[in-house]
């Protein structure tokens, strides 16, 4: 498709003739010394800037929006899937029926639940035996086992911090 | 811009031994200035040509073809040698050209005032301007700007494909390697580049 070069005999001709647009004459004569002299200054150039730094250092940055220039298509597609990925992240976070992995079955099933039966739910977990029926089973709150639902007494006697109401009467008159 | 005698295709045998290019990006790497000079004056003439080309103004091409100088020079360190030192000093003069034409908001065509006309003996523009055709009231200043506008009228990359190949003589593969992209999208980047300026000048192609 792209090799009858002969459709393209005269435009290559015509094209041909940019080959005679030269600077002015003498120019190339100083040109090497001026970029010497702006390279002993110090010269960075004017244009560079941080972009073209970061293209330099990644290719694929600048291919990449490259694309998304020549293609308006693509770069319309790239911002649909980051719209849909946020969207998605955004619902998967706020669903409320949201069921972790059932941690005592999954225990339950293991070997080694099997083989040491000191290791049963009643041994482990009273509370969650303790739940009604129509619950969830193996649900539990917490990795560390609740023991004792029992209050637990103080370690030190408690003194009473209650106001009383105080009366005074000035005597001695 | 003057238009003098034609910049010719620059071929491979036309550059100097690899051997001596090595050795002087060797001595420049290690703050030879001579060696850089040397380097500048052999590559001078085809970067500012093919940012010329891309830009069509001159004082563009100057500075942007003055900063390629620079910016490689800084960078020198960072040339690994994987392609030729020419190859690569042509990537950085091509980007930083691209990124120019991107900011570039006011196309400036460029002055055609002083046009020499040494160009009127070329064999293949004096038959373009002396049919009975359109052309030949133009003449070579409107053929010039036509020639301009159109160039000016492809996307860069296309305008890019076309100033290395039909102007400046340069191998499909040769461009591959500059604009970093396989041989197939250069040659279709060719064909529609070509296609839209046969469109575009097809008045002066009859």
């Amino acid at each position: 498709m792209y090799k009858n070069e002969n459709n393209f005999e005269s435009l290559r001709r015509l094209l041909a003739l940019k080959r005679y647009e030269t600077p002015p004459p003498g120019y190339y004569h100083h040109f090497s010394s001026q970029v010497l002299q702006r390279i002993r200054a110090g010269d960075t150039g004017t244009s560079a800037g941080w972009a073209e730094d970061l293209f330099g250092q990644a290719p694929w940055l600048e291919k990449l929006l490259h694309a998304f220039d020549v293609k308006p298509v693509f770069a319309s597609a790239f911002a649909g899937a980051l719209c849909l990925l946020l969207l998605l992240g955004i619902i998967y976070a706020e669903r409320p029926d949201f069921t972790p992995q059932p941690i005592l079955q999954t225990a339950a099933a293991s070997p080694t639940a099997v083989s040491t039966p000191t290791t049963s739910l009643a041994a482990v977990s009273p509370t969650v035996l303790s739940e009604p029926a129509d619950q969830q089973p193996g649900i539990v709150t917490s990795t560390s086992p609740v023991l004792s639902l029992q209050p637990v007494a103080p370690p030190f006697e408690q003194t009473s911090s209650l106001a009383q109401p105080v009366s005074f009467s000035p005597s001695g008159n | 811009m003057i238009m003098s005698a034609p910049i010719t295709c620059t071929d491979d045998s036309e550059t100097p031994a690899p051997v001596d290019e090595d050795l002087l990006v060797r001595q420049a790497r290690r703050g030879d200035l001579q060696a850089y000079d040397e380097l500048v004056r052999r590559h001078q003439e085809r970067i500012y040509a093919t940012i010329y080309h891309m830009t069509a103004n001159h004082e563009d091409a100057n500075d942007l073809a003055q900063e390629s100088f620079i910016k490689a020079y800084q960078a020198l360190k960072s040339f690994k040698g994987g392609s030729s030192f020419y190859t690569w000093l042509y990537r950085i003069a091509v980007n930083k050209t691209i990124n120019f034409l991107k900011q570039r908001k006011n196309r400036i065509h460029m002055s055609l005032n002083d046009l020499d006309f040494k160009a009127e003996h070329d064999p293949d523009l004096m038959a373009l301007i002396s049919d009975k055709t359109p052309r030949r009231e133009a003449g070579l200043t409107e053929l010039q700007e036509k020639l301009n506008d159109a160039l000016l009228k492809l996307s860069e990359p296309h305008r890019l494909v076309v100033v290395l190949h039909d102007v400046q003589g340069q191998s499909h593969e040769e461009i591959a390697k500059i604009m970093d992209c396989n041989i197939g999208t250069v040659r279709s980047r060719l064909f529609y580049a070509r296609q839209q300026l046969q469109a575009l000048l097809s008045d002066y192609l009859k």
